[in-house]
């Protein structure tokens, strides 16, 4: 029979039970926790799950759980071995070696070889791929003396060829599946075979998608999640509800309102982040359209760079989730990025000054000229910017009309027709500005109607000819140079005004763990990251 | 003894057509002094409030009550609200009765053409009527803002042409009614022009039941613009109530009273003019 004292302390031990389930727990302290299902959420529904035909995000998210790439990204953006070993350069650039993992196999059971990755260059990389055709085209051939070597041939060297590597930007596709099929329409598309740490099981359309882990993958003993669950939940208000309850564990690319987000990372079991996006680099910018009556007049453009505030759009509009941007090279590209640049510091008395110049006197009702602003259609954050940049713009005088419409409408119109003044879009950049940032600016897009490409109409020999050199030049140091030429170049011509270095965040559950550990995570796996144990509740 | 009650009936039916007129009369009231209310507002918004009412001009997020300066604060551009609401009211009664207008136009036409002539005439305008009505109007609506990008003009348009059909179909009944009266009878038989007839003699007879639904009208087209506003097609250049309210949605959670007030604008506006309609109703209708 138990004592009374006995019974006493049990009591006390009891009571203090709680307490170390608060404290702490052993895994924190680095030893990750296996198995758990992970909840997640995927906003907006993907359309395909395979990124080497579709660039949206939300295919690049989910599909990033299913398929490696040759490499991965770490934090500072460096290339490090996923389905590449190791590589080597010949001293000309012009032949790259890739050694491949051997024992890789696709989730169907089949081997993984250079086979597979010389079929998805061929026919994937160079005919389809939707950022970068020309990257991959620069590669002339792909040699595979062995399973588990492939050896590209470039026409020309090609530094920025390594920043597009990982398994969003080159994906590679089983060929046993994909051969001799139409890479856009076959069925796997919607459910992949990969080699990732994630095998897809299945999808239920509007509602949610189920991957399992892979039993097989090649870094035994990961991932730790058992399975992740992407749910589709249309309504930000639930999404937002979800996360604060503690029933959804994950939602990246800024799945709730902004302010929510401000809201909810003030709680204990919630957490906000910004990480994990540094491989996009997403930067918010204004396109001139420099054909137009006023904005072919440079000094115009200068008037309304320092007519805008950025540190107060950032505050007001994108509630402190940004960075004011100076050049179209994002800070997050740090070797790249020019400090030296000219910069348009807020300053309205500069702006009328310059319109004065330019012959753009107050009218009678203080009106200098009236133009239109085309906003992004996709959604609040980017209206309330153009409501923000109309506003700017009255007090020196300009009138802006603002013109919302579908997505359609906006592409056609800026892209296509041209028939606008001003528009808003946003782009990311990628650890390379060849990558992201020459397309916005290369007179090979003007006036092409390609969407999200030289919205401005810019046509500058001298930016094509940096643009023309960097892709061959095997020199990192000289590519640096002539990226900080351009960007003197960008900035004092000005067709295109960089606003804002976008932070997309995430939010997710204090429980999850090492859910970023690279710079390209958010196309990229979830193999490191673990769920702790539920807090007890009292 | 006869005299005496028939006098007491007389009493007691002219007791209840008062104390009908009154009830009538208080519904009637309630609605318009809330309309002169709105319509008041909006006429004193450039006074009280001059200058753009888009303007940020105070910090973001004043609540209610708590500035002087901006008595029912400001949103997250720092925006006064107030001004907002007022300027807003301006948009959505000119919105309301234009797009009403254009509705009684081609209603009224169409209804009285197909009840005065009636045969092939009124079958084809029926189907045309009974065409339209088969879309669902707000999703009609949507389509022509889509189309047309959103403006002003083109809301007005969108909410015209959905809105006409219950209108032509109430116009042709009261015509069909009044066609057949006498007076109508002699002035075909003295030969005057057709259109004479419709616009002196039927028409005026047909005014209490459109005056009626115009006001249920004018309400709904200001509901369906702030439903076009509230789901991003309204238009960016001016501040509507609905406009307001899509915007202050994303901010529900932490600062409800962004989309709060303008939402009451517009529930007070519609109530009234729901209010002052069913008023007329009562008062117009010579049945009661």
């Amino acid at each position: 029979m138990m004592s009374r004292r006995a019974f006493a302390q049990g009591v006390a031990l009891l009571a203090l039970l709680p307490a170390f389930s608060l404290a702490p727990s052993a895994h924190a302290a680095g030893e990750p926790r296996r198995g758990g299902t992970l909840n997640a959420i995927i906003q907006p529904e993907p359309v395909s799950l395979t990124a080497a035909v579709l660039a949206a995000a939300p295919t690049g998210i989910v599909g990033g759980n299913i398929f490696d790439g040759l490499v991965k990204y770490d934090l500072a953006l460096k290339p490090q071995p996923e389905l590449a070993e190791r590589w080597e350069t010949s001293p000309d650039g012009r032949t790259i070696t890739f050694h491949l993992r051997r024992g890789v196999t696709w989730h169907d059971g089949k081997p993984f070889t250079s086979a597979d990755v010389q079929w998805s260059l061929e026919h994937v990389w160079k005919p389809l791929n939707p950022r970068n055709p020309a990257l991959f085209r620069n590669i002339t051939s792909a040699e595979t003396p062995d399973p588990h070597t492939v050896v590209f041939k470039l026409a020309e060297p090609s530094v920025a060829l390594f920043s597009m590597l990982n398994g969003n930007g080159a994906q590679i596709l089983p060929k046993h599946l994909y051969e001799g099929t139409n890479v856009l329409t076959n069925p796997h598309n919607a459910k992949p075979v990969g080699t990732g740490p994630f095998v897809f099981k299945e999808w239920v359309k509007g509602s949610h998608i189920l991957l399992e882990r892979n039993p097989n993958y090649w870094d035994a003993g990961k991932p730790y999640l058992d399975r992740i669950v992407f749910r589709v939940v249309p309504d930000g208000a639930a999404r937002a509800a979800g996360l604060e309850k503690g029933d959804i564990h994950y939602a990246p690319l800024s799945p709730i309102p902004l302010r929510d987000a401000e809201r909810l990372a003030k709680l204990p079991t919630v957490k906000v982040g910004t990480q994990g996006y540094d491989w996009l680099s997403p930067w918010l910018y204004l396109d001139f359209n420099v054909d137009s009556r006023h904005f072919k007049d440079a000094r115009v453009r200068r008037a309304v760079a320092h007519a805008i505030d950025r540190e107060a759009l950032i505050k007001l509009v994108w509630f402190g989730f940004g960075k004011a941007a100076i050049s179209p090279v994002p800070s997050t590209l740090a070797a790249f990025h020019d400090l030296e640049v000219p910069k348009y510091p807020f300053d309205p008395k500069k702006a009328e000054a310059l319109l004065d110049e330019a012959g753009l006197k107050r009218g009678p009702d203080g009106t200098r000229l009236t133009i239109t602003h085309d906003f992004l259609p996709y959604g609040e954050d980017y209206r309330r910017t153009g409501e923000f940049v109309k506003q700017s713009l009255k007090r020196v005088g300009i009138e802006v009309t603002l013109r919302g419409q579908d997505t359609a409408a906006f592409t056609r119109r800026v892209y296509g027709d041209r028939d606008f003044d001003l528009s808003s879009s946003w782009s990311g950049s990628f650890p390379d500005p060849q990558l992201g940032v020459a397309r916005l600016y290369s007179s090979a897009f003007a006036g092409k109607n390609i969407p999200w490409s030289n919205g401005s109409g810019f046509r500058s020999a001298e930016a094509d000819s940096i643009f023309k050199a960097v892709e061959s030049e095997p020199d990192p140091t000289k590519r640096i140079q002539a990226w900080k030429r351009f960007q003197v170049l960008a900035q004092t011509e000005l067709p295109t005004l960089p606003l804002v270095e976008l932070r997309f965040f995430n939010v997710y559950s204090s429980r999850l763990r090492n859910a970023v550990t690279r710079g390209d995570q958010i196309f990229g796996a979830l193999t490191e990251a673990w769920l702790d144990e539920p807090e007890k509740k009292n | 003894m006869a005299t005496i009650a028939i006098a007491r009936q007389e009493g007691g039916r002219r007791r209840a057509r008062l104390a009908q007129r009154i009830r009538a009369n208080t519904s009637a009231i309630t609605g318009g002094v809330i309309l002169l209310l709105v319509l008041a507002g909006a006429l004193a918004a450039p006074v009280l409030y001059p200058g753009d009412p888009l303007d940020m001009v105070a910090a973001p997020f004043i609540w209610p009550g708590t500035d002087r300066a901006h008595v029912l604060g400001t949103d997250m551009l720092g925006r006064d609200i107030a001004a907002g609401i007022l300027h807003g009211a301006r948009v959505s009664l000119v919105i309301g009765l234009v797009a009403t207008l254009v509705s009684i136009v081609i209603g009224v036409t169409l209804g009285a053409l197909s009840g005065f002539y009636g045969g092939r005439v009124d079958a084809v305008l029926m189907r045309i009527t009974e065409l339209v009505q088969t879309i669902p109007p707000f999703l009609f609506a949507l389509a022509i803002v889509a189309i047309l990008q959103p403006s002003i003009p083109s809301i007005v348009v969108a909410i015209g042409l959905t809105a006409w059909p219950s209108l032509a179909r109430l116009v042709r009944a009261e015509v069909l009614k009044i066609r057949h009266r006498d007076f109508v009878q002699a002035s075909i038989s003295l030969g005057v022009p057709h259109w004479r007839i419709i616009v002196l003699d039927i028409l005026p007879n047909t005014l209490a039941p459109v005056i009626v639904s115009a006001s249920i009208l004018v309400a709904s087209a200001i509901l369906t613009e702030s439903s076009l506003a509230f789901l991003g097609l309204g238009d960016p250049n001016v501040a509507s109530w609905g406009g307001m309210v899509g915007a202050g949605r994303e901010v529900l959670r932490t600062d409800w009273y962004v989309a709060t007030l303008p939402g009451l604008a517009i529930v007070a506006a519609v109530l009234g003019l729901n209010l002052l309609g069913d008023g007329l109703n009562d008062i117009l209708d010579p049945q009661r």
